[in-house]
């Protein structure tokens, strides 16, 4: 071989992997990282989209809504909403997972379990939305429920009242994730080796003993991987928020999405609705970028 | 130390099948026992009942005097080792082998001391702080040695524990683990399915088929005398060479075959003489029988033979010979293995026979050293 050949030979090889990746590259550019530039730019400039020549704005707009107690309150609103949807997911999930990956359940019964616990990851989040509606409504059946046992007096306005409007679309939140937990820590105990458990009765185990020492440090990469993910998706969830409250009353159940969402459409203030969208990528990042350096670790 | 006492123990499952069926044996204090048999006779099953991992279905099982049938795992004082060993991926090996002192609520110093004895013992020191992932196969059997010595059982049940290592370390870790035993004097049950396992460990031998203890005996005797054509056939490698033949006055008629026997065979066996007339099974190991061109000195009775293949070893040659006789199954699915379709018989020839592929030879065999078998209930005469 020539050495003009050889080197041909070689650059061709060097080429190869990113034509593969040209046809991804490219669609993931046009449809993910145009429209997310465009929206930093616009964060940067004064009455964006709205005029033809916008003028640059400098940090204005992140300055006007640092400066806006309802951006604070739904950055917290945020917060709660996800943390504790992403710890009920995985404390629901968990039990679930552990109840049917149980022997001592009769076999037929938990094939019909695992149906029914299944369920509210087939619904989507506007039919989710219109249950909860449904169900909490004043003269709905939980009202009549917690009225019947008496753990309430009157009817309370779960989604209306500021008091427990974000209690609320949490719980309804909670009831439409768990699944994912349930299912994929199911998969990760169905693949615990039985002779753990069973050098561990040997040894002398309890069953918390077996949950802490065995159970829970096998699962603890699918635990950590699907936290993180649930976590970014939960902190971006609008429609549940929109239809159930839309984000009120009195800005109680507002959060980032809505708030941003209201900026960009209610109030047509675009550019801060950008600066707002930017701090939310910017959160989501720093949780996509622990998540991917976890995934490198292992 | 103890004792462990097996009577009448049946273990049937759910759907009828009989897993174990009445099986007795008593194990002495600081004694070796192998439970041996092919795949699916319930060696396994045996050692798990006696673990505790499985129910008694019936019968007694006591465990240093203390009848255990309805005590849980953890109170039985045994420690088990895994064929997969068990270890726990996400600690070290000091985490591993020390798991049963933390679950007792030892102190770290307590544990400490102790982990570090077992360690010595096992060669271990150097890597009480690595994980399972980063150990070799040996290192990772040493590990749950050790874990199992920690606790100071009454006795050891070790399921298959070597089969997941290479020939060469399960070798080595076959010595190991013997002397081991020797230094420790625990009454040790070993399950395997290798028959060189058993008999090269064991202070004696169980050998177990389709949940029936068919003999227990020491390695020696095992061989020498085994009560039965499937004994006869399990223990030693190659297996025993079966066929089937007709006893005419004090000749053995089979196909072409003739092999007149010694007053001595029937004085050794008084019960061979009522077969006069009949069919029997005679069995002859490979070992026994010779290569005639180099034996002309020791005047055995010669068969025809012919060679369809050889294996050369190094320090002996397998050859797979067809007689004109016909073969008898000993009932152990894996002795299928040492035939091939053209063979009915295994000899082991020395280095220097100079037998080829396809050659017609003439086959010495040592009459003394023939066994004889019922040929309806394959029972030795």
């Amino acid at each position: 071989m020539t050495r003009q050949k050889r080197s041909h030979h070689k650059l061709k090889r060097a080429v190869a992997p990113y034509l593969y990746l040209s046809p991804s590259l490219l669609i993931i550019g046009l449809l993910m990282l145009l429209p997310m530039v465009t929206v930093i730019a616009y964060s940067f400039q004064n009455s964006a989209v709205l005029r033809r020549d916008p003028s640059f704005a400098g940090l204005k707009h992140y300055q006007a809504i640092f400066d806006d107690p309802v951006f604070w309150a739904s950055l917290w609103h945020t917060l709660y909403f996800t943390c504790m949807s992403v710890i009920f997911h995985m404390t629901i999930g968990m039990a679930f997972a552990l109840m049917l990956n149980s022997d001592r359940i009769n076999p037929t019964l938990r094939n019909i379990l695992r149906v029914l616990y299944i369920l509210p990851w087939l619904f989507t989040a506007v039919i989710i939305a219109v249950i909860w509606r449904l169900l909490l409504e004043p003269n709905g059946v939980v009202n009549s429920i917690l009225m019947q046992i008496g753990i309430i007096g009157s009817k309370v306005e779960w989604f209306s009242s500021p008091q427990t409007a974000l209690h609320a679309v949490t719980f309804a939140n909670i009831w439409a994730g768990y699944p994912l937990f349930m299912v994929s820590l199911l998969a990760g105990l169905q693949g615990i080796p039985k002779d753990f458990y069973e050098a561990a009765d040997i040894d002398g185990a309890k069953a918390y003993q077996k949950l802490i020492f065995i159970t829970i440090p096998q699962l603890m990469p699918i635990i950590i991987s699907i936290s993180l993910l649930d976590f970014i998706w939960t902190m971006q969830v609008f429609p549940l928020i929109w239809i159930t409250t839309g984000g009120g009353p009195i800005y109680s159940t507002e959060v980032l999405s809505t708030y941003t969402y209201k900026l960009a459409f209610s109030s047509y203030n675009l550019s801060q609705a950008s600066a707002s969208a930017v701090v939310i990528l910017l959160i989501s990042l720093g949780l996509t970028l622990f998540y991917i350096r976890y995934q490198k670790a292992r | 130390m103890a004792e462990v006492v097996l009577e009448n123990i049946c273990k049937t499952y759910g759907n009828n099948f009989h897993a174990i069926d009445q099986l007795n044996l008593s194990v002495e204090d600081g004694e070796f026992l192998i439970l041996v048999g092919p795949s699916g006779c319930g060696k396994s099953t045996a050692l798990r009942m006696i673990a505790g991992l499985e129910d008694v279905t019936s019968g007694s099982l006591r465990i240093g005097g203390v009848d255990v049938v309805d005590m849980p795992p953890k109170d039985r004082d045994i420690a088990m080792v895994f064929q997969s060993y068990a270890l726990y991926p996400h600690m070290t090996v000091f985490e591993n082998i020390g798991f049963s002192m933390r679950l007792a609520g030892k102190s770290k110093a307590e544990r400490k001391k102790r982990v570090d004895e077992i360690a010595k013992t096992l060669q271990l020191t150097s890597l009480l702080d690595s994980k399972p992932a980063n150990l070799s196969g040996g290192q990772r059997q040493r590990v749950a040695m050790g874990r199992a010595m920690v606790r100071e059982p009454a006795a050891f049940l070790m399921d298959e524990p070597l089969s997941n290592l290479d020939a060469k370390l399960r070798v080595q870790m076959r010595a190991e683990i013997t002397s081991l035993q020797k230094q420790l004097g625990v009454t040790t049950i070993y399950v395997t399915h290798d028959q060189t396992e058993a008999m090269t460990m064991g202070d004696r031998v169980a050998v177990l088929k389709g949940g029936v203890l068919q003999q227990v005996d020491t390695p020696k005797r095992l061989y020498e005398s085994p009560v039965n054509a499937f004994v006869a056939g399990f223990i030693g490698s190659p297996s025993m060479n079966l066929f089937e033949a007709t006893l005419t006055g004090d000749e053995l008629m089979s196909g072409a075959l003739a092999i007149r026997l010694q007053d001595a065979a029937f004085v050794r066996r008084p019960g061979l003489r009522s077969y006069a007339g009949r069919k029997v099974v005679f069995g002859i190991r490979p070992e026994d029988l010779y290569d005639s061109s180099l034996e002309s000195g020791r005047k055995y009775q010669t068969i025809p033979a012919k060679v369809t293949s050889i294996e050369e070893l190094g320090s002996e040659q397998i050859v797979h010979l067809n007689i004109d006789t016909v073969r008898v199954d000993s009932g152990d699915p894996d002795a299928v293995q040492d035939f091939g379709l053209a063979s009915n018989a295994v000899a082991k020839f020395e280095p220097v026979s100079t037998v080829r592929s396809g050659s017609e030879i003439r086959l010495a065999l040592d009459d003394t050293k023939l066994h004889f078998f019922d040929p309806e209930t394959h029972l030795a005469i």
